[in-house]
């Protein structure tokens, strides 16, 4: 009765990231400043990347469930790729007729200062995620969906140490778009902050299982037990709402959904970043181990495409003058279409 | 640890609006008492009409008056009544798990005789574990039950029992034998056996629904015994996911919310609006765990961890969404005030450490999850 996402599709995508994201190659890849050359490659040829984008439009056809369950996969594994953006991008050209092109795409946050005249795009961008090493820049002003070339004005990392740069815009409309960029990005943001933190909750419950102090593996201990419950928590409804809302979004508009569903991430980000490295004592905070790849992880993509205190500010706003909360909570989007 | 999202049927989504209407008829807007959630108020007349309405014992066998119907579309119908803080006192431990409980261990002849009373709305069930020795640590239960020709001689006491004043009868665990688990037996109760003398201890809030229970002497049938001689503790076990997992966990201040919201105190006030917002959107996934645990209950799974997981947290949350709306109020809210939302948001402040007590405490829901995380 209920759709999910492709369970062989899902189990493969697992498999190559448990395989190819190890420690080494996410600090590699954060050394370099870049993706990993052959590991984009194997993703590109599978066509993970334009998943979600039907296959008439130039992508690999599936539907937005797929799509974030590889995002949730990615985030799992921290893969060091800009799947993310390359979908999203994608989802952009192909919604205003234009053509996908071949290589990594990068998105122009919507909240970037941009003028529109005619059909030229101009103004800069502060943070944009992989700009540098994207064959193109991809954006929407006033329902016009945009591509610009890569002008990088300063290359800067974000909290994981991934390439986020601010650019120079100098773009060409390319077509109209209905798409809206901060919801499909704080979905997307969504499904990779559930994975990290699925992949955090299970970190921390095989390392406090295994590491021994007074005699005991400290994850008997109530105290640090309680992190664990903590981990699972937060993990367990940031997955659950994110295939929540996708459902919705896979029916129609799911603006509440998907603004509550980053909201709530968000705030769970900062939980389970918290409870995992307290539990983890000192080995969490250094970079030999596994856990800071995926905190820092959590840090960088909850200030991306809305954040907490704007999301609930903008949703109670929204429920205070519809007027019901029960209706809204029942309901969703469709309470308030 | 992963729950699967769900969304409801067509045929679901229609019983959630001939709830809905049904109730704008049945209780309109100041016509009963609020009530905070499964704590609301107890009005026998209500529960009667909800039973007529098939609403009662929905999960129940239908040979027995149940209406064989799932788990999902009781949350439906619970979740709205809670919403508008609804007098559902009377029958919410009966309907909620007693019911159940003895459709799976009762005998022929207790499903026969009480099951089709609990689905019509006419008995109230109060649920008889907790002894003044005994909270946490129910295997360390005192409470016996001796044999005694073909029935049981009780002596000891219960304490913290909810609505057994007011209940038609009780579903109780007594020691049966020494063993500290498998000695355990549950017994239906009828509220006026000889012996029994049920005392009100008032609460925090100056209401009269606790109780503490003594025995004295009091004879009972061994038809009143409910499943296996020793069976009491797996039973009780069981009948927990029933009472952690469900909406009635973050529900209680829902008349509160919805009257903050409907209100329109929070528009155009940015900080109330973030709150609210965050509220909302919590909420929001908070129900999404709820419907599919019910999900995992249809499909026959037994979500124990998942429940215990859900209910700590979602009382915590119940607890800070108190102190959120408390903090925009404005001033102390008055537990006299003519007002019925103040009053009840007033008793809310008073109340709502409780709720990580009753069902078990989180710090015993923490034990109860980490156990079941770590076999994982
Ligand atoms: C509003 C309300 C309604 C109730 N209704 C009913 C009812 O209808 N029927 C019924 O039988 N009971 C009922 N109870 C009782 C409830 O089930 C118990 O209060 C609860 O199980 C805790 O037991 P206790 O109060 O004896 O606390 P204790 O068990 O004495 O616990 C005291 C403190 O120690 C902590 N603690 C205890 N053991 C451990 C441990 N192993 N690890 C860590 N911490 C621990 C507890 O978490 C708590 O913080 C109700 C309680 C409330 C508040």
């Amino acid at each position: 009765m209920t759709t999910r996402a492709d369970a062989d599709l899902v189990s493969t995508v697992r498999d190559l990231f448990s395989q190819r994201c190890t420690h080494e190659v996410v600090t590699q890849a954060e050394q370099d400043g870049a993706a990993p050359e052959k590991l984009w490659r194997e993703v590109a040829e599978m066509g993970l990347h334009l998943v979600g984008v039907d296959e008439e439009a130039g992508g690999s056809g599936g539907t937005i469930l797929d799509a974030l369950a590889i995002l949730h996969a990615a985030g799992e594994f921290a893969a060091p790729l800009p799947i993310a953006e390359t979908m999203l991008a994608a989802a952009v050209l192909a919604d205003a007729g234009a053509e996908i092109p071949d290589g990594a795409l990068a998105v122009v946050p919507p909240t970037a200062d941009l003028t529109l005249s005619g059909d030229a795009v101009s103004g800069e961008a502060k943070h944009v995620p992989w700009a540098r090493g994207a064959a193109v820049l991809v954006g929407i002003v006033d329902g016009k969906a945009f591509t610009a070339p890569v002008e990088v004005t300063r290359s800067g990392v974000d909290a994981s140490g991934m390439p986020s740069d601010d650019v120079k815009i100098n773009g060409t409309v390319v077509g109209d778009s209905s798409r809206d960029l901060l919801l499909d990005g704080a979905l997307a943001r969504s499904a990779q902050l559930a994975g990290a933190m699925e992949a955090i909750a299970e970190l921390t419950r095989e390392y406090t299982n295994e590491r021994i102090q007074f005699g005991q593996p400290v994850g008997r201990f109530q105290a640090v037990a309680q992190h664990i419950v903590t981990l699972a928590q937060m993990a367990t409804m940031s997955s659950l709402s994110v295939e929540r809302a996708g459902l919705a979004a896979l029916s129609g508009p799911a603006a509440f959904e998907i603004k509550a569903l980053k909201q709530v991430s968000d705030r769970n980000a900062t939980t389970a970043a918290r409870a995992a490295h307290q539990a983890h004592g000192a080995i969490g905070m250094t970079q030999e181990y596994r856990l800071q790849q995926l905190t820092r992880r959590l840090y960088a993509w909850r200030g991306e495409f809305g954040l907490e205190k704007e999301l609930a500010e903008d949703l109670g706003k929204t429920v205070a003058e519809h007027g019901s909360m029960h209706d809204v909570v029942v309901a969703g989007s469709e309470a308030l279409s | 640890m992963r729950l699967e999202a769900t969304e409801l049927t067509d045929e679901e989504l229609e019983l959630q609006q001939k709830v809905r209407s049904w109730l704008r008829d049945r209780l309109p807007a100041g016509s009963y008492p609020l009530g905070l959630g499964m704590s609301g108020e107890i009005d026998p007349e209500f529960s009667r009409d909800l039973g007529a309405q098939g609403w009662l014992g929905m999960a129940l066998p239908v040979e027995y008056g149940g209406h064989g119907r799932s788990a999902v579309e009781r949350l439906i119908v619970v979740e709205e009544m809670l919403a508008i803080g609804a007098p559902v006192g009377f029958h919410w431990v009966g309907d909620r798990q007693s019911g159940p409980s003895i459709a799976k261990h009762g005998t022929e002849e207790q499903k026969r005789e009480i099951l089709p009373a609990i689905a019509r709305g006419e008995l109230s069930f109060a649920i008889g574990m907790s002894e003044p020795d005994s909270g946490s640590d129910l295997a360390s239960l005192r409470t016996r039950a001796v044999r005694e020709g073909d029935g049981w001689r009780v002596n000891g006491a219960k304490i913290w029992t909810s609505g057994a004043y007011e209940a038609t009868h009780i579903l109780a665990l007594f020691r049966t034998s020494e063993e500290k688990h498998t000695g355990l037996t549950q017994f239906i109760v009828p509220r006026h056996t000889e012996g029994l003398t049920i005392n009100k201890i008032p609460f925090i809030d100056g209401t009269r629904h606790f109780c503490e229970m003594h025995f004295d002497d009091m004879y009972l049938p061994d038809t009143a015994r409910m499943g296996e001689v020793g069976g009491g503790w797996g039973q009780n076990t069981a009948e927990l996911v029933l009472e952690r997992g469900g909406v009635d966990r973050w529900m209680s201040i829902a008349p509160i919310l919805e009257n903050w919201v409907r209100s329109r105190a929070a528009v155009g006030d940015r900080a109330a609006e973030a709150d609210l917002g965050a509220i909302t959107a919590r909420n929001w996934a908070f129900r999404g765990l709820s419907l599919s645990i019910a999900r995992m209950v249809d499909e026959g799974k037994s979500p124990v961890t998942e429940a215990a997981l859900v209910k700590e947290m979602a009382t915590r949350f119940e607890q800070e969404s108190v102190d959120t709306v408390a903090r925009h109020f404005g001033r102390t809210p008055d537990l006299h005030s003519d007002d019925p939302y103040e009053s009840l948001l007033a008793r809310a402040i008073l109340v709502s450490p409780s709720w990580s007590i009753r069902g078990g405490t989180n710090e015993i829901l923490r034990s109860v999850a980490a156990k079941g995380l770590n076999k994982r």
